[in-house]
């Protein structure tokens, strides 16, 4: 068993700008061909800039920053989706994400059906999910539907079964992007109360959100994004009070 | 190296999933169901090998067979030539989610596409047992590798288109179009002899679709068995195919995901 263990070394990403410049063979080669005409210039974006941080085993980290700061993409980096541009990335244990909840089901496949798939996606095997079944579709509390195709869900349903089939494992490492928000009243007050557990069953929670109150209550360590920087890393009502700062909000 | 390798087969029970939800979404609400992959090739195998033997006045037992094998793996090598450039662009949602080798996604779409080749040569298989009993003998056993064959070749092919496919979206078209100029080029339902006597014994010599081809057509039409010739071209082109999806694949894998 390893002891989960996050570090990064002056860690830099870039979206490179080739996804979407030259989307066809024909521009490309038009491109080449076509004198330079002086245009604003696509560069590559740089979404994380020169980034260096541990987080050892029990941190509970929040990540604060504006729309674009770099939240998504901080978490997507240590969930390995993103590949770094230089710099040291290390992450020990198992990470398990929550990020685009909705996406990944098949239409035509019933609930039932899905759950499985879903469960595989994610790594586990058939006989393990064939045990959290039940549960997870009395979590998700979808009646008959689950005998359903997924394409006669509404929205609301499909993030309720998506969010029940997610949670239902967790990892070392846990990493939530704004899901807290799905589904009615009801179905709120248990998703908040399974996310809870989840915390508490994981080794390293790292959280993104812009809903300060969930922040403070959940997160002891604060770190601030602004236009990919780390501006500031220390305790989560500091980091509050830095972020608003930061973007010219009252205190 | 090894660690991706592991990734791929902790991963077996998502990628067999997923080639056999291909695999049912086929079939799903149609009368025939399964049988489709059968009757479909068979039904196109009279058409042609009325006409053509016609043309070509063709013994139309023997050129039957020999179309319908043509017609069956041709129609694999489409689907995942021009399945496997959309794979990674189809696999997005599982992609951005989920951190598993990208080779699975090309993995699923080969794998299907070769259980509806199994499936579409067992009437091949019971054509040649009917017309030419006389071929009948252990090398039809070895008429059997060209699936392993087949899937050495196609799956490194498809890995390497898929990565183009996801950087530029136009490779399925191109695919339409070459894949259209390279049957006109192979014996896929034209005899070897006519391009023989074409003058044309490059484009069977050096030819990877004759190689595998002459797997399955030299027990089952001839009753001899593949020579080793045939092999080394067909597994050469696998090694080759393999060694640039390797090459590819080390540059461009982590940088799918901006792509889609």
């Amino acid at each position: 068993m390893t002891i989960s263990h996050i570090s990064l070394t002056n860690v830099n990403l870039h979206y490179s700008s080739v996804a979407y410049k030259e989307r066809s063979i024909k521009s490309l080669i038009g491109n080449l061909l076509k004198p330079k005409v002086k245009r604003e210039a696509l560069t590559d974006i740089h979404a994380l800039k020169n980034i260096s941080l541990t987080i050892k085993r029990g941190e509970r980290v929040g990540l604060l920053g504006h729309n674009g700061a770099g939240k998504s993409t901080f978490l997507k980096t240590i969930a390995e989706l993103y590949p770094i541009s230089s710099g040291k990335l290390k992450v020990e244990g198992e990470v398990r994400s929550l990020f685009d909840l909705s996406m990944g089901f098949e239409p035509d496949a019933t609930g039932r059906e899905n759950i499985l798939y879903r469960g595989l996606l994610l790594g586990l095997t058939p006989a393990f999910m064939r045990k959290k079944e039940e549960e997870i579709i009395d979590f998700a509390g979808l009646g008959k539907f689950i005998e359903y195709p997924i394409k006669t869900y509404s929205a609301g349903m499909q993030v309720r079964l998506a969010f029940a089939i997610s949670t239902a494992v967790g990892g070392n490492i846990l990493l939530l992007d704004e899901v807290i928000g799905a589904g009615d009243a009801n179905f709120m007050a248990k998703a908040k109360q399974r996310i809870s557990h989840l915390i508490e069953q994981s080794e390293i929670l790292v959280l993104a959100s812009h809903d300060f109150g969930s922040l403070t209550a959940l997160c002891e360590r604060g770190l601030v994004f602004h236009h990919g920087d780390l501006i500031f890393d220390g305790g989560i009502n500091e980091a509050v009070q830095h972020y608003k700062k930061a973007n010219g909000l009252a205190i | 190296m090894n660690k991706y390798i592991q990734g791929v087969w902790s991963a077996r029970y998502f990628w067999t999933h997923l080639a056999l939800a291909d695999l049912r979404s086929r079939w799903r609400r149609s009368f025939f169901g399964i049988l489709w992959t059968i009757i479909q090739p068979l039904g196109m195998t009279l058409l042609l090998s009325f006409v053509f033997s016609r043309l070509f006045k063709a013994d139309i037992t023997e050129y039957a067979p020999y179309i319908l094998s043509g017609l069956i793996v041709w129609e694999f090598s489409i689907a995942s030539v021009t399945g496997g450039a959309l794979s990674f662009v189809q696999a997005d949602a599982y992609i951005k989610q989920y951190k598993h080798p990208l080779v699975i996604y090309t993995l699923r779409t080969v794998l299907s596409a070769i259980v509806v080749l199994i499936l579409a040569s067992i009437p091949l298989f019971a054509w040649a047992m009917v017309v030419l009993p006389q071929n009948f003998g252990w090398s039809w056993l070895d008429g059997l590798t060209i699936f392993p064959v087949l899937f050495l070749i196609t799956w490194p092919l498809a890995t390497i288109l898929a990565y183009l496919g996801a950087r530029f979206r136009d490779i399925p078209h191109v695919l339409g179009l070459a894949m259209q100029a390279v049957y006109f080029i192979s014996p896929v339902y034209f005899e070897v002899k006519m391009f023989r006597a074409g003058g044309l014994d490059v484009l069977i010599d050096y030819n990877p679709i004759y190689h595998v081809l002459q797997l399955i057509r030299a027990p089952l039409l001839s009753g001899e068995w593949p020579t080793a010739h045939n092999y080394l071209f067909s597994i050469t082109t696998a090694v080759v195919l393999v060694f640039l999806a390797w090459l590819v694949g080390r540059k461009a894998e982590s940088k799918v995901i901006f792509f889609l």
